[in-house]
């Protein structure tokens, strides 16, 4: 008796210090397999598992065993029949805890494979309130280990395993919850701002799968029959592969999908129960339960989400509420990215037909203006076949003959240079900008008092290539005195854009309508007659991008035209100037910007500038530079006055816009060199050498 | 001896088939748009017998407008109807045809083949 008092005692003691244990675990797996090995270990019983109903109740399946046999079992799929022959299916059919022993009168026979040595077992139902959530088995190799009083203490234990259970569980559901609820509000905040469907989708998915930490998610949009819904995303390596294979399920009922889609309802499919689903997808083999839901946006059907997990029974009812918001969502924000798409396709359909326009003129207007001079060419060579042949030729009217193929020849040459000038080699530098504008206006026979000129000290200096920016300029002022412009303003300015300005030409001509200005920029187009070629603006706009600016044209039929070019600002360069040899030199030139920054630059030099424009008298000088466009006195003077005091050899032509035919022009006429304007101490320091 | 109204904006086209025409034996009078070639017509109906007309050209406000040769071919009916009026245009385009002739033209003619200007104003005039 004392005996079975204390043993009873110990059971007791071991059934309090489990119950403890059990009681902290949250995780289910670790639960259920620490509860078989502490009630081994405290108990030293040979056995013990944990088996839970399943959904239909009728059958207790193990899910966990000691040692090696519970594995085997686990695997092998054991369970036993509620109400059955069995232990366990009996206690859960009575809710009572059972004993049976391999003695005496009603001897039970132990015939488990895996459980050879069992003599004695005991059954306890596992029972949270009022629901019976599964059983306990506990086997001993003594014969009779168990009493009927034992039940009690052990079934406290057991008791207290179904409340941890029960926690465990709730526990499980509140994290999957929460997490659940996370996902959902992340891709309501997320993705509904982003309007590049691909991009939407594709982070929805992830977004499902990362913050849920779900096997795989999907998305399908309906094609535009509205008989297939086509994977437009999924997740991973899985997902890629189905939608590069075109991965694609017909609406109705032969799939998850396509029955969501069809009923306008949530699904979900789990691998478990007697209505098991069978996941055969071949890309997603750990797929054990899957939720479908619908994407419907103003009662029309866009498509559907799949989220699938690997684990059964993944989704709840509850859970379908969760993410059906995710998918309204979703839903809008795919229909926004559609709106967006259609847009963009209006948009580039009209930018084709635009460019089509475009083109169409361009080449209309190049046939045109090509037909028209090249005509009198062709119709004057005829003609002037016919008199040699006729031997009727007047000398008067050859002349004449000659004086037009020439012209038309001159005309046909003059657009081949500006199509080519578009395309010549590019030397960007910092440029001073008032020096090309005034040497754009020489060149072109702009008036200087037609010309008002503001520029911003801060930005006096731009980045291009100073031939091609003075070609720019030069097209941009005799199209504007071409308008009958009488005052043209040149203003230039920074711009709220860093490292850009802004130069703007604005002339009081004729101005353009809304549809010459849309042409405007085509080739060969122009409004002025059959002596322009239409390439100024074109050309402009050529030279412009090619170094790295933008062009704008603003223009009011009656009130004139204003052009801007957004270009690279450049800043000043105050190198120290070496001037080598050179100790005097003679500068012809007015005194302007260009002459006051060459003044300047030397000043700190021992070189002697003398500057001046008077060409009766030189000053001494070893080095004459001689500016290409002064706008006081003519070049030729100039040259026949220096060649008459001998100074030709010693004379640099500077120009900010050089010209190959010029060049060799001056070089015959035996001056030392012809060079683009210096606007740098380095560039200046390169020319005295 | 017949007298020939060349309208052209085009200064050398207007001067190369004006010594074509010269050449063939016609008299040319020439005028470079509409408000002049209405202008002159108007001093010279009486002699002009035969108007060739460019089909662009700088209009009766003397902007280049599209199709301004259609405009002084209306002009020129209007105060001649039994006029022969030759359209000249740089290329082939059957909806300004078909306009020219129901504006009254007599013909539409493609500039390049000049030597058969000369014989469709012959034919035209029966000279």
């Amino acid at each position: 008796m004392t005996n079975d008092i204390q043993r009873h005692a110990t059971l007791l003691k071991a059934s309090a210090r489990a119950a403890k244990n059990i009681t902290t675990i949250l995780d289910p797996y670790e639960l259920l397999q620490r509860t078989v090995d502490i009630i081994c270990d405290e108990f030293g019983f040979y056995y013990a598992g944990v088996f839970f109903l399943d959904d239909a109740k009728q059958y207790a399946v193990l899910k966990a065993g000691r040692g090696e046999a519970g594995r085997e079992m686990i695997n092998a799929g054991h369970k036993l029949a509620v109400g059955g022959n069995s232990m366990i299916g009996a206690s859960i059919a009575n809710r009572q805890g059972r004993i049976a022993l391999d003695v005496g009168a009603e001897a039970v026979f132990f015939e488990n494979p895996h459980l050879p040595k069992t003599r004695s077992e005991m059954a306890l139902p596992l029972i949270v309130g009022e629901d019976i959530i599964g059983a306990v088995t506990v086997q001993s190799t003594e014969e009779a280990a168990f009493h009927d009083e034992d039940i009690a203490a052990l079934q406290t234990m057991a008791d207290q395993l179904a409340i941890a259970i029960q926690n465990s569980n709730l526990h499980r559901q509140a994290e999957r919850r929460s997490r659940l609820l996370k996902a959902a509000n992340r891709v309501g905040k997320e993705v509904t701002s982003i309007l590049d469907i691909e991009q939407l989708l594709s982070q929805t998915v992830n977004i499902i799968c990362e913050s849920y930490g779900l096997y795989y998610a999907g998305v399908f949009l309906l094609d535009s029959a509205g008989e297939y819904a086509v994977l437009r995303s999924g997740y991973g390596k899985a997902g890629k592969a189905m939608v590069a294979d075109g991965h694609k399920l017909k609406v109705g009922t032969d799939s998850m999908i396509g029955a969501c889609i069809a009923m306008n309802e949530a699904r979900i499919a789990l691998d478990v129960g007697e209505e098991r689903v069978h996941f055969k997808n071949p890309h997603l083999p750990h797929t054990r339960s899957e939720m479908a839901l619908p994407l419907v946006y103003g009662g029309r059907a866009l498509g559907a989400v799949t989220i699938q997990s690997s684990e059964e029974r993944a989704f709840s009812e509850d859970d379908i509420t969760t993410l059906l918001t995710m998918a309204e969502h979703l839903a809008v924000a795919i229909n926004n990215a559609h709106l967006v798409d259609e847009l963009k396709e209006a948009h580039s359909e009209i930018l084709r037909n635009k460019v089509f326009e475009a083109l169409t003129t361009a080449s209309t207007e190049a046939i045109h203006w090509i037909g028209n001079k090249t005509l009198p060419i062709s119709l004057t060579i005829a003609r002037l076949r016919e008199e040699i042949a006729e031997g009727k030729v007047d000398l008067e009217s050859l002349k004449e003959d000659l004086d037009m193929i020439a012209e038309s020849a001159a005309q046909i040459t003059q657009v081949k240079e500006q199509l080519i000038g578009a395309v010549r080699e590019q030397r960007p530098r910092a440029v001073l900008f008032a020096d090309v504008l005034q040497t754009a206006a020489h060149q072109r026979d702009f008036s200087a008092d037609a010309l008002k000129v503001k520029i911003d000290p801060a930005v006096a200096y731009v980045i291009a290539d100073s031939t091609q920016l003075t070609r720019a300029v030069g097209n941009i002022l005799q199209n504007a005195a071409e308008a009958g412009a009488k005052s043209v303003t040149v203003s230039v300015h920074p711009t709220e854009e860093r490292g850009v300005l802004e130069i703007d030409i604005e002339d009081d001509g004729s101005g353009m309508d809304e549809d010459v200005m849309q042409k405007a920029w085509s080739p060969f187009f122009s409004t002025r007659g059959v002596e322009h070629h239409g390439l100024g603006l074109p050309a402009a706009m050529h030279v412009v991008s090619q170094a790295q600016g933008r062009i704008a044209l603003v223009s009011e039929k009656g009130k004139g035209t204003t052009v801007a070019f957004f270009m690279p600002r450049g800043h000043a360069n105050d190198e120290a100037i070496e001037a080598g040899s050179v100790k005097n030199i003679l500068l012809i030139d007015d005194n302007d910007d260009w002459a006051n920054l060459f003044a300047k630059s030397l000043k700190d030099t021992k070189v002697k500038l003398t500057q001046s424009t008077d060409l009766k008298k030189f000053a001494d000088a070893d080095l004459v530079l001689v500016d290409e466009h002064i706008a006081s006195v003519s070049l030729t003077d100039v040259l026949s006055a220096l060649s008459k005091a001998g100074l030709t050899s010693k004379t640099v032509i500077l120009t900010a816009a050089i010209n190959p035919e010029r060049v060799t022009q001056f070089l015959r006429d035996g001056v030392k060199d012809v060079t683009v304007k210096p606007y740098s101490g380095s560039e200046i320091s390169e020319l005295l050498k | 001896m017949t007298t020939v109204l060349l309208v052209d904006d085009e200064k050398l086209i207007l001067r190369s088939l004006e010594k074509t025409l010269l050449r063939a034996g016609f008299d040319v009078i020439t005028a470079s748009d509409c408000k002049s070639g209405s202008e002159i017509f108007a001093q010279n109906s009486e002699t002009v017998n035969i108007a060739v007309l460019d089909l662009n050209m700088p209009s009766f406000d003397g902007t280049p407008k599209t199709g301004a040769g259609l405009d002084l071919l209306a002009d020129l009916k209007q105060q001649k109807s039994s006029l022969p009026v030759v359209i000249l245009t740089a290329y082939d385009e059957v909806t300004k045809a078909k306009d020219a002739v129901s504006g009254g033209a007599s013909a539409f003619f493609v500039k390049g083949r000049e030597q058969g200007l000369v014989e469709l104003i012959q034919k035209i005039l029966n000279v």
